[in-house]
């Protein structure tokens, strides 16, 4: 289920298309996004997920675009610098010859305001991301971390109508990014400011976002919330990305409702159905699985919602929290993760899985 | 081998004190005898008295009645006097220092607008050798080449104008040269953040790029004064009937007459004024500012 955006979006881009040189960046893209909305463009590199970043905040103006607005107002001839939109860049972009607190205030500085008000605004914000003694710190005297909060500091001081981050967390360790992401949501409940939010990890954009939405070579493959794109792919590529580890092509034998049968390598497959586009009979599908859904075992149990494989064991990679452990199917090789080592079976003949978290896709 | 550099470095203050645990770790770094340190500081030394030297002979020799007889003895500052009631001198001092603040201050901005533009090209190659070419042309076929094409050519009457521009032609390649340091590494993303954030073209600019610029700038300035101000051969071909200092000095010089001595003393004050200034410049420019 789609959670359908309000009648007013504060964003609204109609068939946006834009063209590097020869490279099609971005393919007749339309998004939406509500008034508090944390909406989280998720892409491989080149998917043109910054350009769609830059398109939204003016730093890029599109090939051609039908509809681009801004809290209803159309935006498509405004330069970026009359945008209520700001960013928090990749690489921060902090002013290196200004002071912390002049880097912060410096969107009220060339709204104007009184350089009284201006101080007071910043330090609040500095006080929100957690730096409120470095007001007066030259940029060089910060760590990654700290210069990651000055840029989110910066963005958020002239009260944009949509915060714009690009991938912020992407440079930081694995223990501050971790740490980054709840502050982040905390502080856009707090705010009720619309974040636009662009990563790669599948990991954050579940962790963080209301909505996600999957690029792909300049187009949008699925849309969603967390849990729908999580559970319901509609492509090989989707399912793929958030991390369906076991994904193979198959034909499909047919498809009653959302229950498809899929013949796999000789094998039949049963699953329910997930993709976009009802394929028929005959026609090529993807089919996926989880490795943490597979159950490896002596025999196999009989039962009829399940699907059985035969298979001979293979290697084992050993991750800490878990066991990873690849076996040799008459299909193809497969990826089960075993979370109790103790109790694992050390030579399985079978494995097995439920129908039902077996999803058949579009290819 | 840190321990070897430093040891090596403060060889004549502490070479002593550090000698049983630096002989031992010198055995293991071939090649480092320390001879080679040795003849690099002889010969830094003497490159060094070789400027030096001459200078200070300038000024000391500025305080005796014949400065040419290599004697100096005894001291007087006659020709000091002699420079005070002279007002021959003063006519190109003024004209000089008028022509190079002039020179100094369109290197600053032509540079500045050329430098940028260079920066953001995709292959600034050409243009930017096109740019520097002036460096390697001798003055003398410069100025005659100007002097040709303004004078003969285009039938121009020489003067002022075109001591400017043949001094601009000169300057200004040294002054690209030390916007394009700055200007090359100057982050383009910086300009976006500000524009993300508000900013209008023209603040961009005031705000970001300019101070960040900064120092290139004044440096292409004060560049560009001092070749300005001391340019001779250009300005000879193409001054008309105008005379800067140097073409004075020069003239003077030339003439072998009694004047002489007075370009001595002349010459030595320009050098007592100048090099102060520069120096806590350069201090103010690169060490205060960049610490602050």
């Amino acid at each position: 289920m789609t959670t359908a955006p309000p009648a007013s979006p504060i964003l609204e881009i109609i068939d946006a298309v834009h063209v590097y040189d020869d490279v099609v960046a971005l393919d007749g893209v339309s998004i939406t996004a509500a008034p508090g909305e944390f909406l989280t463009i998720l892409g491989e590199s080149g998917s043109g997920k910054t350009t769609l970043l830059r398109i939204i905040s003016g730093l890029e103006t599109p090939y051609s675009v039908r509809v681009l607005r801004l809290g209803g107002v159309d935006v498509r001839d405004t330069p970026a610098f009359k945008r209520n939109c700001t960013t928090v860049f990749q690489n921060y972009a902090l002013f290196p010859h200004m002071s912390v607190g002049e880097n912060v205030a410096y969107g009220l500085k060339v709204r104007g305001t009184p350089a009284s008000e201006r101080e007071t605004r910043s330090r609040e914000a500095l006080r929100l991301v957690q730096l409120e003694d470095m007001y007066d710190r030259r940029v060089h005297q910060l760590s990654g971390g700290q210069r990651q909060r000055v840029a989110l500091a910066r963005a958020l001081v002239p009260q944009p109508d949509i915060l714009l981050l690009d991938e912020p967390l992407g440079a930081l360790d694995e223990r501050l990014r971790v740490d980054m992401q709840v502050e982040l949501m905390g502080l856009q409940k707090t705010l009720g400011t619309t974040f636009v939010y662009i990563t790669h990890s599948q990991e954050e954009a579940l962790t963080m976002s209301d909505r996600i939405l999957l690029m792909r070579h300049g187009k949008i493959e699925q849309t969603g919330t967390p849990t729908d794109i999580f559970d319901r792919p509609v492509s090989a590529f989707a399912a793929r990305f958030m991390g369906v580890d076991n994904c193979f092509e198959g034909d499909l034998i047919s498809l009653d409702g959302e229950r498809a049968d899929v013949m796999v390598g000789g094998e039949r497959l049963a699953g329910r159905w997930s993709g976009k586009r009802k394929p028929k009979a005959g026609e090529k599908v993807a089919i996926g699985m989880r490795a943490e859904w597979l159950t490896l075992a002596d025999t196999a149990p009989d039962r009829d919602d399940i699907n059985v494989l035969p298979c001979r064991g293979d290697g084992a990679i050993y991750k800490g929290k878990y066991l990873d452990r690849t076996v040799d199917t008459g299909v193809a090789p497969m990826k089960a993760r075993i979370w109790d080592v103790a109790s694992a079976v050390p030579e399985p003949s079978f494995v097995w899985w439920k129908k039902d978290d077996c999803i058949v896709m579009n290819a | 081998m840190s321990s070897v550099a430093l040891d090596q470095a403060g060889e004549t203050k502490s070479g002593r004190e550090a000698a049983a645990p630096a002989r031992a770790s010198r055995r293991r770094a071939p090649g480092r005898t320390g001879l080679w340190p040795t003849v690099a500081k002889a010969c830094g030394l003497f490159a060094l008295a070789m400027i030096y030297i001459p200078l200070i002979f300038l000024a000391v020799m500025s305080f005796t009645p014949n400065p040419l007889s290599g004697v100096p003895y005894p001291l007087t500052v006659e020709h000091y006097a002699a420079l005070a009631g002279d007002e021959r001198w003063m006519g190109p001092m003024r004209t000089s220092l008028f022509m190079s603040a002039l020179v100094a201050l369109t290197c600053m901005v032509l540079a500045t607008v050329v430098g940028r533009a260079l920066t953001r090209m995709r292959s600034p190659g050409a243009p930017l050798l096109l740019t520097l070419i002036p460096l390697f042309v001798p003055g003398l076929t410069m100025g005659a080449a100007l002097f040709i094409f303004l004078r003969t050519i285009l039938g121009l009457t020489l003067g002022l104008w075109s001591i400017y521009l043949a001094q601009l032609i000169w300057a200004l390649p040294f002054c690209l040269l030390l916007v394009l340091v700055v200007a090359s590494r100057f982050d383009l993303n910086l300009l976006e953040a500000a524009e993300d954030l508000g900013a209008s073209p023209w603040r961009r600019f005031f705000d970001v790029e300019l101070p960040i610029l900064k120092p290139g700038i004044f440096g292409a300035g004060i560049f560009g004064f001092l070749l300005s101000f001391n340019e001779l051969p250009r300005s000879l071909f193409v001054r008309g009937i105008d005379t800067t200092m140097p073409i004075y000095n020069w003239a003077m010089a030339a003439s072998q007459q009694s004047q002489v001595p007075i370009i001595f003393s002349l010459t030595t004050l320009l050098l007592a004024i100048t090099l102060p200034v520069m120096g806590t410049f350069f201090w103010v420019l690169f060490v205060k500012l960049d610490k602050s």
